[in-house]
């Protein structure tokens, strides 16, 4: 569905991803694991078009997508939960989440997509007139889920979804997930915490410092040696 | 009795000031972009009226719309080759790039219609209505209602309709904006021409009360942005409050002190405000958290 | 090495303009006195915006107050001009001690338009004060003893030392430890302030001394002129024109400041002789260019030309161009 090859990218004066290949297969729940600035967040933003690559190709569905602009990748499916959250913060819920479903402008098709959301995640509809800023750090990371949800991706993308969370929370996060990934959606989730991704990704890749080092199927990754030592502190 | 005049003239001024002030402040609040270019706008916006006024006879409340679209072309276009490619940079640049483009403007008008002083009479000039002592111009009132007018059709853009939702989105989170699928470059340069748009109907209908010549725009440009930092920036019931306090205040002051301490008050008022209420009156920022360079 | 190749330059470079008033005719002396008030400005300005942070846009009320406390001095009070110029001087200072404590308290844009504010209520004011300074009529002072000749040359060389002195002051403050701690409160105020550094007393002092030289050039430029009127010595252009030249020179170097007086100045009076009904839209023009395509500045051009690698004090521009920092 998704696939990286050769990319190099990162910021005006700063390369932070070398020679990354990577593909991500229809369905699946793919784990994009690695520490602190290896580059996972940079990934990220490359396949949404923040961030144009210097070098290597981006295909999508069998297109290249290089050169399309940002705000044109969320019609293709593309859709991204940003690392902490990025929601509008002068605007309710509700409002965010409409503009989840800006690209489309369909009455119709945001109030179906709505209900949906509120029924995956009730407690907006509960706050649905609320500031977003009066939120829970697990209200708000599901009112920003579900704002890339309003979209209707294919293909949804989630940075650092634990980060700052309660593991309660998480928990309920990672059960959500299973249900939208059921619901044909793909998942690739960005997350810090090794163990936990691995438990419920089909697949995983391991970046550091900016290349692959690793991946494969999540239940060989666990058991891998070199992942044990460096990042499950075994 | 004074009085009552002093505050009537007051609200009346407040609302000018009001809708002069406000594309400014949607500029500032969206785009993080200070435009000193803001006074000579307006003043385009004045020739424009003058112009037409002068050729066709037609009343100068009737330019507004084309005051409107030719200032909004010409911010669009600006927005799109110009400042666009700075966007990104500390607003501190963006004063002195939209400085360098205000003493263009200024060189422009200068040239298209020479240092005179201008002004517009229409045949209610010194007409108004009066009850007792009290005077209230026609000219005056009329300017009021449209500045009501406008600032309100502003409001309502921003709130209700898609273009508005996504205007506000891009200046709360430019990257989430993009990422919903709003284009953001089209709606800086959308939002630097309805500011501009603004301005140039401002312009008109300061053409309809008060004298005007390519070099006054820095006074306008500067009221707005004592308006702005009285009523909080991004916010059109801010511009509404900063306006109208303004407006009185300067009408209060020009009777207690000298008429020369007019234009100082509106200094005084800023320096105040800024080092005592920073927030402004309302004390909300609406579209944008201020961004520090 | 570098460092002596800059420095024998200087010294050439210094000799030159000491010599200039013997071969060189009067309209260009006044063109280049001209220019070294500019440089005094904006290296003035270099210290509050450059090293300190804080963008004083109003930073010409000094230069109004340096020239209207010296020309109110020397008319109304038959001061000489020294005694006039160390009031002008004094009345500078003043004002940033009464008006540094509130408004230093602003930041960025916001601290920017509260100093143009302060300018243009000043320049209200002095307006106003007509039994005291003339409104807006303006001041004539009396006039310097001596040939017209005499006198181009005096002026030439006051402010020719003048700028050379806020060259050398510039220097020696920046590498002392007030120069450390003022580029530390730009860079992280609250880091600064963890580390012990005073930045109310640094920011004031600051300022202070930017005040005080800009009002040194507008005492000196009230007498070489003699005469002034608010708006031209309030006049918003001057403190923008400086930032330009601090721009195009770079903010927080040390010859940036001379450079881009030159290039301005120089530019905008050759527009000024040749097109002169344009030359505002000129002035404008290159002011956008200048933001557009150089935003570091020459010194930062050159740098990777020339090597000025001598000069540890040659800093970045404060904002990177993408505004956005590199990620963890």
């Amino acid at each position: 569905m998704l696939e990286l090859r050769h990319i190099g990218a990162g910021y005006k004066s700063l390369q932070v991803l070398w020679d990354i290949e990577l593909v991500v297969h229809q369905g699946e729940w793919l784990a994009l694991l690695g520490v602190n600035g290896a580059g996972k967040s940079t990934l990220l933003k490359t396949i949404t078009g923040l961030i144009k690559p210097f070098a290597g190709e981006l295909r999508y569905l069998e297109n290249t997508i290089n050169e399309i602009p940002v705000h044109e990748r969320v019609a293709l499916g593309i859709s991204l939960v940003p690392e902490g959250r990025r929601l509008f913060k002068g605007m309710t819920v509700e409002e965010n989440l409409l503009m989840g479903a800006f690209w489309y402008n369909d009455r119709k098709k945001e109030k179906e997509q709505m209900d949906h959301i509120m029924t995956i995640f009730p407690i907006l509809k509960e706050r649905r007139k609320q500031a977003v800023g009066t939120l829970s750090g697990g209200e708000q990371q599901m009112c920003s889920i579900g704002r890339a949800l309003m979209s209707q991706p294919k293909l949804l993308l989630i940075d650092e979804l634990s980060l700052g969370l309660a593991p309660v929370v998480v928990d309920d996060l990672m059960e959500t997930l299973i249900s939208i990934k059921k619901s044909g959606v793909t998942l690739v989730v960005v997350e810090q915490d090794v163990y936990g991704a691995l438990m419920y990704a089909d697949r995983g890749y391991v970046i550091q410092e900016g290349r692959v080092i690793q991946s494969g199927e999540a239940k060989k990754l666990l058991s891998d040696p070199i992942i044990q030592k460096g990042y499950l502190g075994a | 009795m004074l009085g009552l005049q002093v505050i009537i003239n007051g609200i009346l001024s407040g609302g000018l000031y009001a809708v002069v002030a406000i594309g400014f402040s949607l500029i500032w609040g969206v785009m993080n972009l200070i435009n000193l270019a803001h006074g000579s706008m307006i003043i385009l916006g004045a020739y424009i009226t003058y112009l037409i006024t002068d050729k066709t006879g037609l009343d100068p409340f009737l330019t507004l719309p084309v005051s409107g679209l030719i200032l909004f072309s010409v911010g669009f276009l600006t927005q799109k080759f110009l400042i666009n490619r700075i966007i990104q940079a500390s607003v501190f640049m963006t004063l002195i790039l939209t400085f360098g483009l205000d003493l263009l403007f200024i060189n422009m008008n200068l040239s298209l219609f020479t240092a005179d002083l201008r002004s517009i009479t229409t045949s209610y000039a010194g007409l108004g209505w009066k009850f007792g002592d009290l005077a209230i111009p026609y000219t005056r009132s009329g300017v009021f209602v449209f500045a009501l007018i406008l600032t309100l059709g502003l409001f309502l853009f921003m709130e209700r309709t898609r273009l508005g939702k996504a205007i506000k989105a891009t200046s709360f989170d430019r990257e989430a904006a993009g990422l919903v699928g709003v284009n953001v470059s089209r709606v800086y340069a959308l939002t630097f021409g309805l500011g501009a748009g603004m301005a140039g109907m401002a312009g008109s209908l300061i053409s309809v009360v008060y004298s005007f010549s390519p070099v006054v725009g820095a006074t306008f440009t500067m009221k707005s942005f004592v308006v702005v930092v009285l009523g909080g920036l991004g916010s059109i019931p801010g511009a509404i409050i900063g306006g109208l306090i303004l407006g009185i205040a300067e009408n209060i002051a020009s009777v207690a002190l000298e008429a020369g301490y007019k234009d100082a008050i509106s200094f005084i008022l800023l320096v105040g405000i800024l080092v005592f209420r920073p927030r402004g009156i309302l004390g909300k920022k609406f579209y944008a958290e201020v961004k520090e360079s | 090495m570098k460092k002596t190749g800059l420095v024998s330059l200087l010294v050439v470079a210094g000799g030159f303009f000491l010599l200039c008033p013997f071969f060189l005719n009067a309209y260009v002396l006044r063109i280049l006195t001209n220019i070294f008030m500019f440089a005094v400005i904006t290296q003035a300005l270099n210290i509050i915006a450059g090293y300190t942070g804080y963008p004083a846009f109003g930073n010409v009320v000094f230069f109004g107050l340096g020239a209207y406390g010296t020309g109110i001095m020397m008319v109304k009070f038959q001061l000489p001009f020294v005694g006039s110029m160390l009031v002008g001087s004094l009345l500078c200072v003043l004002f940033t001690a009464v008006f540094g404590l509130p408004l230093l308290r602003l930041r960025g844009h916001y601290f920017a338009i509260a100093t143009l504010g302060l300018n243009e209520a000043t320049r209200a004011v002095v307006d106003n004060l007509t039994n005291l300074t003339g409104g807006g009529m303006g001041l004539s002072l009396p006039l310097p003893y001596g040939t017209v000749q005499a006198n181009t040359r005096f002026f030439y060389y006051l402010l020719l030392g003048t700028s050379v002195l806020s060259l050398l002051f510039s220097a020696v403050l920046i590498k002392s430890r007030f120069g450390f701690a003022l580029r530390t409160i730009r860079s992280n105020e609250e880091s600064a302030e963890g580390f012990g550094i005073n930045t109310v007393r640094h920011k004031i002092l600051s300022w202070m001394i930017s005040a005080l030289l800009t009002g040194m050039a507008g005492c000196i430029y009230a007498y070489w002129m003699s005469y002034i009127e608010p708006s031209a010595v309030f006049d918003m252009t001057i403190s923008i024109k400086s930032f330009v030249m601090l721009l195009l020179g770079g903010t927080g170097t040390l010859l940036g400041p001379i450079l881009g007086a030159f290039f301005v100045e120089g530019l905008s009076l050759l527009t000024w002789s040749y097109l002169l009904n344009y030359h505002i839209g000129i002035l404008g023009i290159l002011i956008m260019a200048v933001v557009i395509f150089s935003p570091r500045g020459f010194i930062a051009f050159l740098k990777d030309r020339l090597l000025f690698a001598g000069d540890p004090f040659t800093l970045k521009n404060r904002e990177p161009a993408s505004g956005r920092r590199p990620e963890r």
